[in-house]
């Protein structure tokens, strides 16, 4: 009740903080040698307040407050105390209030980390900001409140969706969004920088800090959902090119192509416009992923609540950022790449041209992919789905040239720039293509694509490996993280191509054998919890040589609300995972046992964890 | 020109890649590219769902009369239209789908390809 109230108050007042600092801002931008302290104390007090009302709604979730609406749409007495906290951004309201959370946080962190850039700068940075806070403080109290009343009081909750109750779900978020509300902190200050023409190189390397920390929070949270998705949604895929994962990836890629970007842009001083476009267009991205998924255009597990008002407001909202960029880049914008530079066909920059190119035609195709049957339901109102086959074929032959080009393209220096180790260059490649003809040859698997393809991953691998041990090539983090791109390329592919399965029926008791693997289905258990009764199904699985494990998958049904899940058992080695789920056959006393082996699963999570590693220590680099 | 030439190359071999072998094998492959209509954005594989179980049955009577994957796919979509299935084909309503990304590859190489000319 009293954190309701004091949860709601506290949005009221960080919106007129908001609109306040409007004016401080005004005042401070005409005379500004030095940066208003009243500024810094009031973008505090902003954050303070989000961070009040936000501890509040954790408070009333965990106390199970059901006076408050969320917190009875959402939560259960029976539910675990960590799956009551992690339940507050589980649902429409708390994840908004979580990500007014992140934004606030950004813009305090930046005006109290940003030297050495001018003050109106730093002022300009904190208007785009604030415009973009007060948006989404209007957006949460007039359509999304997390404290409505509700009376009477309900005795009991309705409970949180079950396979939302999960340790890497419950941190998926937080981490998700501090990606993609990062972002909004890349678009004010290039908004800014635009309006103060003060686009340059050493405004590229102090942004490029920012980008990095989104870019980070990006991969591990996009990683988290797919761990999630792997060993939840019980099937033993990890991406399933469905419109809310690409939603995360869109941004991912506008991203990656300006983290590539703002090199050019640090060390030669052009490609603004491009680097402008970029950034506006990251958080547009991550805002349009907002919309399409709140407003419940998609459907998935993330879509909490079908609101048309919701929708329309993020809508209209978009709009007016995008019409106000534009404004900006068309006004204020002059291109200046013109008399300064010419690109050179073989350097540096021509090669991050090229990632960009590619990293391009990637965006368009997922997006396009991804909004294309929504236009056309619309337009002729015809239903088609777009799925993991179109993906397939449309980057998996790009992929190819792309690896290549990750391989060589940091061989070449800035403005002009000549190919060195030619031998070493060719005689990889050779022994690249060999080995993935031999390894597919092996398993009797030699399609021509996978061939070419490997080797090519194969290729970046070496390249890659032998640069860590080569000190002419200092740009570590780079290496790591194309290390850990062509790591993930080859561990996705052996994974698909080398993936075994077994599907089948089977009664307690009986046993499943072939020539590889004998399955039998011991004995069934029951268990219960607070919050869910289990079956647990009991197998002991062994192969050729004679190794045993053991197994034991549940059935859960979950009390709050009322909804079955399979949980799958994983026996997780370096070299790969043993996959188990079972299902209950309606009217059936057999049980339905899906039993994968899965190699190089690990290594997709470590390539990804590699990647943004490679980020972490870019960030951590010293300006050179 | 090559270079368009082998992408169309890739783009056959990727077409061919179906899966021979045991017949549990085809139908994965089959029901991998198959939505599960009753459920939120799930293939009729990855489901357990009795739609999905029905359709697997069927899946597997359609590969023992003889038809083809081709024909599977004909059959469903016949009976439930292009929504059941992933993969979107080109079609007339599928032209922009499949070529925009294309051409915008194509723009974006020509767009490159001035700059670096422009200075030669």
């Amino acid at each position: 009740m009293i954190y309701s109230l004091v949860g709601y108050y506290s949005l009221i007042i960080g919106l007129i903080i908001g609109l306040s600092l409007f004016y401080f801002s005004y005042k401070n931008f005409k005379n500004s040698n030095i940066l208003d302290t009243k500024i810094l104390s009031f973008t505090f007090l902003q954050l303070f307040f989000v961070v009040i009302s936000f501890l509040c709604l954790i408070f009333s979730f965990v106390i199970s407050d059901f006076s408050n609406e969320t917190v009875f749409n959402n939560s259960h007495t029976t539910k675990p105390l960590f799956y009551k906290i992690s339940g507050t951004w589980g649902n429409h309201e708390g994840s908004l209030l979580l990500w007014l959370l992140v934004l606030t946080l950004f813009v305090f962190l930046f005006l109290v980390r940003t030297k050495n850039q001018p003050v109106k700068y730093k002022i300009l940075t904190l208007v785009f900001q604030q415009i973009i806070i007060v948006g989404f403080f209007l957006f949460l109290i007039k359509t999304s409140n997390p404290f409505n009343y509700i009376f009477p009081i309900p005795t009991e909750g309705l409970g949180l969706n079950p396979i939302l109750q999960d340790p890497a779900l419950a941190i998926h978020p937080p981490v998700l969004y501090l990606g993609y509300v990062g972002s909004s902190i890349i678009f004010s200050s290039v908004l800014a920088a635009t309006s103060l023409k003060i686009i340059s190189t050493s405004w590229a390397s102090h942004i490029k800090k920012w980008i990095l920390i989104s870019w980070i929070f990006l991969t591990l949270g996009i990683l988290l959902g797919s761990i999630w998705a792997y060993y939840e949604l019980g099937w033993g895929g990890f991406w399933f090119w469905d419109p809310v994962e690409n939603v995360s990836l869109m941004p991912w890629l506008a991203l990656t192509t300006l983290l590539h970007c703002i090199l050019v842009l640090e060390k030669k001083s052009i490609l603004t416009s491009w680097v402008i476009i970029l950034s506006i267009a990251t958080f547009t991205l991550s805002m349009c992923g907002t919309f399409l998924v709140r407003s419940g255009i998609l459907n998935s597990v993330h879509t909490f609540a079908n609101d048309p008002e919701r929708g329309l407001f993020i809508l209209v909202f978009l709009f007016i950022l995008i019409f106000l960029s534009i404004l900006i880049f068309f006004f204020f914008h002059k291109d200046n790449d013109r008399k300064s530079h010419s690109f050179f066909w073989l350097s540096k920059e021509t090669s991050i041209l090229i990632n960009n190119w590619f990293m391009m035609y990637f965006l368009s195709v997922v997006l396009i992919g991804t909004v294309y049957p929504i236009f056309l339901d619309v337009i002729s109102s015809q239903k088609i789905s777009v799925g993991p086959p179109f993906y397939h074929k449309l980057i998996i032959p790009f992929l190819i040239p792309f690896l290549l080009m990750m391989a060589i393209g940091p061989k070449f220096k800035w403005i002009k720039s000549q190919l060195e180790d030619k031998i070493y260059l060719i005689s990889f490649l050779i022994i690249s293509l060999l080995l993935a003809f031999l390894i597919l040859k092996n398993f009797n698997q030699n399609i021509l694509i996978n061939t070419i393809l490997i080797s090519s991953a194969l290729y970046l691998f070496f390249i890659t490996l032998r640069d860590f041990f080569v000190k002419k090539y200092k740009n570590i983090s780079q290496n790591i993280a194309h290390f850990g791109f062509s790591l993930l390329i080859l561990s996705i592919l052996f994974n698909n191509i080398f993936a075994s399965e077994i599907i089948t029926n089977l009664k307690v008791g009986e046993t499943f054998e072939n020539s590889k693997t004998k399955i039998v289905f011991e004995s069934v258990d029951q268990k219960k919890e607070k919050n869910y009764n289990a079956i647990i199904a009991n197998f002991s699985i062994s192969n050729l040589n004679g190794e045993e494990d053991r197994f034991s998958p549940e059935l859960r049904i979950y009390n709050q609300p009322v909804i079955a899940t399979s949980e799958a058992d994983i026996k997780t080695t370096l070299m790969s995972d043993k996959f188990i789920v079972i299902n209950l056959v309606q009217n059936q006393d057999f049980f339905n046992v899906r039993y994968q082996v899965k190699p190089f699963m690990l290594w997709i999570w470590l390539s990804v964890i590699l990647i943004s590693f490679g980020g972490i220590v870019s960030f951590l680099q010293k300006r050179s | 020109m090559r270079f368009l030439y082998i992408i169309f190359l890739l783009f056959f071999l990727l077409n061919l890649t179906s899966v021979k072998g045991e017949e549990q094998d085809r139908i994965n492959n089959i029901t991998k590219n198959l939505r599960c209509l009753i459920c939120q954005g799930q293939s009729v594989y990855d489901s357990d769902s009795e739609f999905a179980n029905s359709i697997k049955i069927l899946v597997e009577n359609k590969i023992e009369e003889g038809l083809s994957e081709r024909q599977i796919y004909n059959y469903f979509k016949k009976k439930y239209g292009d929504w059941i299935l992933y993969d979107p084909g080109i079609n007339k309503n599928t032209y922009i789908l499949w070529l925009l990304p294309l051409l915008i590859f194509l723009i974006g190489g020509a767009i490159i390809y001035k700059k670096l000319i422009k200075k030669i």
